[in-house]
């Protein structure tokens, strides 16, 4: 959300330069040292700079050994596809949310954001109680005289648990922009003849284009750098680069090495942020 | 529901149900009679509730996990508020670039975040002090409650400030009864917004804590690591509790019809 920063009132031009940054600076203070300053120190730290000139021997590690590269291609495969699931299976709930109103809405809305509010450790568990073996789902499977399943500690059970997690966040994004839609638009295109999957595809779909690109980036982001859930529902076979700079802190205490991992995410977290940039211009809606 | 047609109305069901399954499950898990998770749960009882809220290892947690809430949620609102005004009042130049730089600890996995500050506390030599956790949390929620404030005082029509001030109010006295009162719903929604990011938090309370000091979420963490029982269940319901109480505050004060809005 981009908030209108042009309205201005006059004044005199010595309070418009002066107090201005007197408010302003407390916080940009604040953040330049306790955000950019540790990042900053990340850098450092990766580089080794502490023991006299940089080198890149920790980055040089990271891309030299085919675990680490499988790690990494891991954690963004996996980002993709909780993306993509989020996408499928939220846009449709996220038309809903647009096309209710009154106690309907109300309550579809809080469905989605209760879950958005209580602590990923308490969701993870309460997975971790539905996908066990002796848990609710395959006691659920064995009530309809189905065949059980396995699927704790593998890619499916945390995907699940992951899709849960970010499910909320791609449904508002949708949402907001749906709820900014003129129906008359679809209705226009309904009484020209065009079918109701016509309608979604040349309608629908364009014009919710940006809720889609900000609640995608943000899920991804959100994947690829979760690690709570990982933790509690995978194993070592599910390993994604947060989980793995965690346990390069605590467990080997390799500072340079999980600093180093850390600045790889973190190009990775901004590249696929300025992508959104790029694409925040969409060339149908000019 | 008439408005969605059957097919889509379906599907809401099930997605509901797959969105309140896991909470579901948590909350009836801690009612059980017994000694470990099973479902469906064995009998009623109470026991695991009495268990952990007579255990330290989980009530000195909890109240470090509201302690840290308010205190990063205070400092976030004293660096957030003059800044929102500011920004909207006069027109700066880099204005968006400011506003871009003011705003992007949100965009940043907090693990990056984290490992930062526990470097950036080890050379200061702060350690794992409270002090660390609250400066940590503030760094990830100010930029809520920024931009709440920013949207709020965006909105309203500043012609009234001015006129305070046009009938003799000094700035000070314009600010405290025109200005104030008027962006008031934007500061209680991020102040509450601040809270509960506070309150859930990992990565960073899991690097910087130490015994005295760790959070809720990060003891449930590690409890889970090593036991899988009921107790898990009851400390978290009393989560939920908390949390649904604070977000049922925050519908009367905002409308959770908003959330739509202020979710990036």
């Amino acid at each position: 959300m981009a908030a209108p920063t042009s309205v201005a009132i006059s004044s005199a031009p010595a309070e418009a330069t002066c107090r201005p940054l007197l408010w302003l600076c407390p916080l940009i203070l604040f953040l330049v040292i306790f955000f950019a300053g540790p990042l900053l120190l990340n850098l450092m730290e990766s580089l080794r700079l502490d023991k006299g000139a940089p080198t890149f021997a920790e980055y040089t590690h990271i891309f030299g050994d085919p675990y680490y590269l499988r790690v990494i291609a891991q954690t963004l495969i996996f980002g993709i596809v909780v993306t993509a699931i989020c996408i499928v299976l939220g846009y449709p709930l996220a038309i809903a949310v647009a096309r209710l109103d009154g106690t309907g809405k109300a309550l579809l809305i809080f469905a989605v954001v209760v879950p958005l509010l209580i602590n990923v450790v308490v969701r993870s568990f309460g997975w971790m109680v539905i996908l066990s073996r002796a848990g609710a789902f395959n006691w659920l499977m064995r009530a309809l005289g189905l065949p059980t399943v396995d699927v704790m500690y593998t890619w499916t059970g945390v995907t699940i648990a992951l899709v849960h997690v970010l499910l909320p966040f791609m449904v508002l994004a949708i949402a907001s922009t749906l709820e900014t839609l003129d129906p008359r638009l679809e209705e226009a295109a309904r009484v020209l003849g065009a079918s109701r999957a016509r309608v979604f595809r040349h309608v629908t779909l364009p014009l919710s284009f940006e809720g889609l690109i900000t609640g995608s980036i943000l899920c991804f982001t959100l994947t690829i750098g979760s690690f709570v859930t990982v933790m509690l529902l995978g194993k070592t076979s599910t390993m994604i680069m947060p989980l793995l700079i965690y346990q390069q802190l605590t467990v080997s205490s390799n500072w340079p090495f999980a600093a180093a991992m850390g600045m790889t995410l973190l190009v990775i977290v901004t590249a696929v942020l300025w992508l959104q940039l790029q694409l925040r211009r969409p060339r149908w809606r000019r | 529901m008439s408005r969605l047609g059957l097919g889509l109305s379906l599907y809401v069901g099930v997605l509901t149900i797959f969105l309140l399954a896991p909470v579901a499950v948590v909350i009836a898990s801690a009612f059980t009679g017994a000694e470990f998770v099973t479902f469906p749960p064995h009998g009623v009882s109470l026991k695991w509730f009495a268990k952990v809220l007579g255990d330290p290892q989980f009530v000195v947690p909890l109240w470090n996990s509201l302690r840290l809430g308010v205190l990063a949620t205070l400092l976030s609102a004293v660096l957030a508020i003059p800044a929102a005004i500011a920004m909207v009042r006069y027109r700066l130049p880099g204005a968006d670039l400011i506003q871009a730089f003011l705003l992007s600890p949100l965009s940043l996995p907090t693990i990056i975040l984290a490992v930062g500050l526990l470097f950036f506390v080890a050379r200061i030599g702060i350690g794992s002090s409270l002090l660390a956790l609250v400066v940590g949390h503030a760094v990830i929620t100010v930029p809520y409650v920024l931009r709440t404030v920013l949207g709020v005082y965006a909105g309203i029509n500043r012609e009234i400030e001015e006129a305070a001030m046009v009938l003799g109010a000094n700035p000070l006295r314009a600010f405290w009864l025109v200005t104030l009162p008027l962006i008031r719903p934007g500061i209680l929604a991020g102040a509450i917004f601040s809270f509960l990011l506070s309150f859930d938090e990992v990565p960073v309370a899991l690097l910087l804590s130490n015994t005295d000091t760790t959070t809720l979420p990060v003891s449930i963490l590690s409890y889970l690591v090593y036991n899988y029982d009921p107790a898990v269940a009851a400390i978290s319901t009393i989560q939920i509790a908390i949390v649904i109480a604070v977000l049922l505050v925050l519908e009367r004060v905002f409308g959770v019809k908003h959330l739509l809005f202020t979710s990036r």
